[in-house]
């Protein structure tokens, strides 16, 4: 059997990244449907970052991928290479891939060096050369000089560093990240996704990761696929996602700042007005609507400031408030609900009254299974001031 | 990026097309090491088993009666000797388990967690009890305690203890420290995976030292379910304590009474497989009620983050306590059946009605110079290797099944024929043997094994599969799955990964279950009496029949010299592996 990749690499040579394409990929854990009819295209040399909650299917989608889980039926394929294609499965260490574990997956009886040098033995290199690579891998991730260490006398973060040295140092043609920042400090996290995005891109390598956090995956990615219950709900550039989500679910997982319930008053194209008990809000929707639907108002957290606008603003009480260095963070709370990290570059205190303004271009209207009574022959609703 | 949903071309490679014909066919039924290690427990333990335990309810099969299907062997087992005996089994079993373990654990925690000096005592020491089949052991109290004794001969009146000896007390005593070594092997490899991060979680959130203790006796939980497992089904499947003090003492056990059923005339096959059965039944329920404790507990916490935990250092009172501890405890367990056997060995004249008796080494040099004293290690020896290397092997993917995360049919297929074959006593697993290698159409199929030394490395392997598995599981299930995915995804086959990444990680135990295995079998008793060759008798045999000939002196020499022996072979076994293993596998699970 032919093995992908098998032939020695150059140093700086570019790497023949591939494109990924999954089709009707299915995978069953006895009743539970893990994948479901799964679609996916991945561009060579692109960063693409699943994004969706546990359960979505997005590690079985990853280990597919990797070879380490068969799938029921459906196919993968590297460029023209199948590799997974109902009952085919090519085995993982054939696939010239390489992975960052969730849990760093290091090997607790070799040292950084040897944990490394391991993933260069498929490129059949000589010593001199192979130590040289390996060297060089640690030197890229901050790490020179720990090789000798095992990895228990190395914090998590340099761990997980050299989880990354190891999967870059064979320059492999495909890149799959499990979660690798997700037991990691904030700060540690930031650095590392810093150094996972730069080298990745650095490589060429097509590169795939998971994760549940939305603001890892807006930073990394140059498209993003968001996965709920084993199906892929929408896959696009991240600015795409985030401003028209296809549906609630995506909308409500890629960051909210809060929501409320309403009905349509108002349709002009993209725009809708709600009411909201007796006031109205205007805001933007991606579906059809008529006035009367119940809806769910979702509101993004770059839509809010505490402003005096007189505009599509809402009258709140300030419930928290939290400095975050560029400026302060506020909880407001109004009579619909509570609305979170609302930005000032000035501090208002607690217990203040405030109008909250809400961007409608960044504030989402869907419909809502809910059923909203609201009197719309109601005189007195407040307009839109 | 598509979600169109587009056809894909697809240019199918020649790797991945469908093999046809003869390559075809090949490729179907290659041979891979699953396929090897699922052949090798169908013929070693299903088979037999099966055969034998099917006489039970089907006399007729194996022309032991005249039902195809019949229950009525079973009455007998739960009436009369049977059941009293049957009873009695079940209540030593329940207190062995439960006394090793606590020993174990308290031993664990004081060898792996603590400075006490006398450690270094017990990890030596532990292997000698490991060496020392139970029969040895209860002949070390026998020689001492019996009448015209060695105690006796030395002035001493032990007639008190004599009759304890020779009852419930003594047998329970013996089969607990017969259990130590297995409880404490499989509790001190899991809590030597474990980082101690754990603890110092209970301490700084205001937990005592007893409740840090208590949180890591609930994560090695698994362990210490294992750990009672086995030695609860050692304990009622125990021959050689049978065949010594339950015998003298008139105190009858499950295993005396099959023996005298096979040993009756004629003989009662359907009852003693009805009772293989109920103490059967009686290991599976063990095992059910450790199963439902631990349901949805996850317990694996050995990888590459685990950090290796410090010792505790003791004061100056504890480390005197402790050591008195240890030291009482080596002196129960085998200081004082190893006294035994050495005064025996070198008494002249024990076992006569001698008035005068000298003390020498003129046992030993009759061993030595003997050939038919000697040969019988030396064979003993050769089949311990190749039955330790093959039963090490199977065990490591055995307890690798065993330790899967799916509950896979095979998982379970091999948890049952595993647990079956340690509740099965050693001498009723060797008529399984007898009985299916005699069959005709084994014969026919030109099988002819029964009698040779092939046929008993089988056997001893298969006896010794069972506890040699359930010693890797703790190991093996301590072991994240993410390494070997790793390992794969970075370029290494199946079989490579194994080696380079799973066996590393668990070298110590495997070196430690070899051992074990190498030890069991070199003076393992009803198997090799069953089952050797003619003209090629084991150790076992070999003393056995000096004992049976009076020869109480030269009996106990070879016992003497086979359990020196074994000591040697652990010791040359420890100075290699701590000599050229690399520095990464010495790590792990190592003493500090």
């Amino acid at each position: 059997m032919e093995e992908i990749g098998k032939s020695t690499m150059s140093d700086n040579a570019p790497v023949n990244a591939y494109r990924v394409e999954i089709r009707g990929a299915s995978k069953h854990y006895g009743a539970l449907k893990a994948l479901n009819q799964f679609d996916l295209t991945i561009e060579p040399g692109t960063f693409t970052v699943l994004l969706g909650p546990s359960g979505s299917g997005k590690s079985t989608l990853i280990r597919s991928i990797a070879g380490i889980e068969r799938l029921d039926s459906g196919s993968i394929a590297f460029g023209e290479r199948v590799v997974a294609d109902n009952g085919f499965h090519m085995a993982p260490e054939k696939r010239d891939l390489a992975m960052v574990f969730q849990d760093y997956a290091l090997w607790p009886h070799m040292t950084a060096f040897e944990n490394v040098a391991y993933a260069l033995k498929r490129r059949s290199l000589d010593a001199s050369e192979s130590d040289r690579r390996v060297n060089e891998a640690l030197e890229r991730v901050g790490l020179s000089s720990k090789g000798p260490n095992y990895p228990f006398q190395l914090s998590g973060g340099e761990q997980q560093r050299v989880a990354l040295a190891r999967a870059i140092v064979g320059r492999p043609s495909l890149l799959l990240f499990d979660e690798p920042l997700s037991n990691l400090d904030a700060d540690l996290r930031e650095r590392l996704r810093v150094e996972i995005a730069t080298l990745t891109r650095e490589i060429g390598a097509t590169a795939c990761y998971i994760t549940h956090d939305q603001s890892e995956a807006f930073a990394l990615a140059d498209q993003i696929g968001v996965l709920r219950a084993g199906e892929l709900q929408q896959i696009a550039a991240p600015e795409e996602i985030y401003r028209s989500p296809a549906n609630r679910f995506v909308a409500a997982f890629t960051g909210t700042s809060g929501s409320f319930l309403g009905v349509v008053t108002e349709v002009h194209g993209h725009h809708v007005q709600v009411a909201l008990g007796k006031r109205r809000i205007e805001c933007r929707t991606s579906t059809p609507l008529k006035v009367g639907d119940s809806v769910e108002v979702l509101i993004r957290p770059s839509a809010t400031s505490l402003s005096h606008h007189h505009s599509n603003s809402l009258p709140a009480i300030v419930l928290d408030v939290a400095y975050r260095g560029r400026g302060y963070e506020h909880v407001v709370e109004c009579e619909f609900g509570v609305i979170s990290s609302v930005f000032a570059t000035e501090s208002t205190a607690r217990g203040s009254r405030v109008e909250i303004y809400i961007d409608p271009h960044n504030c989402l209207a869907f419909p809502s299974e809910k059923r909203v009574e609201v009197d719309l022959s109601i005189s007195e609703l407040t307009p839109i001031k | 990026m598509a979600l169109d949903g587009g056809l894909l071309v697809r240019h199918r490679v020649p790797f991945s097309q469908e093999p046809s014909g003869l390559k075809g066919v090949v490729n179907r039924f290659r041979i891979t090491p699953m396929a090897v290690f699922w052949t090798l427990i169908t013929f070693i333990l299903v088979i037999p088993i099966l055969l034998f335990l099917s006489v039970a309810f089907s006399p007729r099969l194996m022309s032991q009666g005249h039902q195809w299907f019949t229950l009525s062997s079973f009455k007998p087992v739960f009436s009369g000797a049977y059941g009293i005996a049957l009873l009695h089994s079940l209540i030593i079993g329940v207190v062995a388990a439960v006394g090793a373990m606590i020993i174990a654990l308290s031993m664990a925690w004081l060898v792996i967690r603590t400075n006490t000096p006398a450690r270094v005592l017990w990890n030596t020491t532990i292997f000698a009890l490991f060496l020392a089949p139970s029969y040895l052991i209860a002949l070390g109290w026998q020689r001492l305690f019996e009448q015209r004794g060695v105690l006796e001969i030395m002035g001493f009146s032990v007639a008190p203890i004599r009759n304890l000896l020779y009852g419930p007390v003594g047998i329970c005593m013996v089969l607990m420290v017969k259990g130590i070594p297995f409880a404490y092997l499989v509790i001190a490899n899991a809590m030597r995976g474990l980082g101690e991060e754990f603890e110092q979680a209970v301490r700084v959130h205001g937990g005592s030292r007893f409740e840090a203790f208590k949180v890591m006796a609930s994560l090695l939980m698994p362990s210490l379910f294992s750990a009672m497992a086995i030695v609860f089904a050692e304990a009622i499947s125990d021959f050689g304590v049978a065949s010594t003090l339950s015998s003298v003492g008139h105190f009858s056990v499950a295993t005396y009474q099959l023996y005298q059923g096979i040993n009756s005339i004629p003989v009662n096959f359907p009852v003693s497989a009805a009772t293989s059965i109920t103490l059967l039944a009686l290991v599976i329920l063990a095992i059910l009620a450790q199963n439902k404790a631990l349901r949805g507990r996850s317990f694996r916490t050995l990888s590459g983050r685990t950090r290796p935990a410090t010792l505790t250092k003791l004061s100056l009172f504890g480390k005197i306590s402790t050591s008195g501890y240890i030291v009482v405890l080596l002196i129960v367990t085998l200081g004082i059946p190893v006294f035994g056997a050495i005064s025996a060995s070198m008494l002249q004249g024990l076992g006569s009605l001698l008035s005068h008796y000298s003390i020498n080494f003129d046992n030993y040099s009759r061993v030595l110079h003997s050939r038919f004293l000697r040969n019988p290690l030396i064979y003993s020896t050769e089949m311990s290797l190749i039955t330790a290397t093959l039963a090490v092997g199977l065990a490591a993917i055995a307890s690798k099944v065993l330790t899967s995360a799916r509950n896979s049919r095979s998982k379970r297929f091999v948890d049952f024929f595993l647990l079956a074959a340690v509740a099965l006593p050693g001498i009723v697993f060797a008529i399984g043997y007898i009985f299916t290698y005699n069959l005709k159409f084994i014969n026919d199929l030109g099988l002819h094994i029964y009698g040779t030394s092939f046929l008993l490395a089988l056997a001893y392997t298969a006896n010794a599969l069972p506890s040699t598995s359930r010693s890797l599981v703790g190991n093996m299930g301590q072991i994240q799955e993410s390494m070997m995915d790793a390992a794969r995804v970075h370029g290494s086959g199946a079989a490579k990964a194994w080696v380079d990444v799973t066996m590393p990680l668990i070298a110590r135990p495997l070196l430690i279950a070899w051992l074990l295995t190498f030890s069991g079998t070199l003076l393992e008793l009803p198997v090799s009496e069953l089952l050797y060759p003619p003209g090629s008798p084991p150790v076992a045999v070999g003393i056995e029949l000096s004992l049976a000939g009076f020869d109480y002196g030269g009996g106990t020499a070879i016992e003497v010299l086979s359990i020196l022996w074994a000591l040697v072979v652990v010791g040359i076994a420890f100075f290699l592996f701590n000599r050229f293993a690399p520095p990464g596998w010495k790590r792990l699970g190592n003493l500090r």
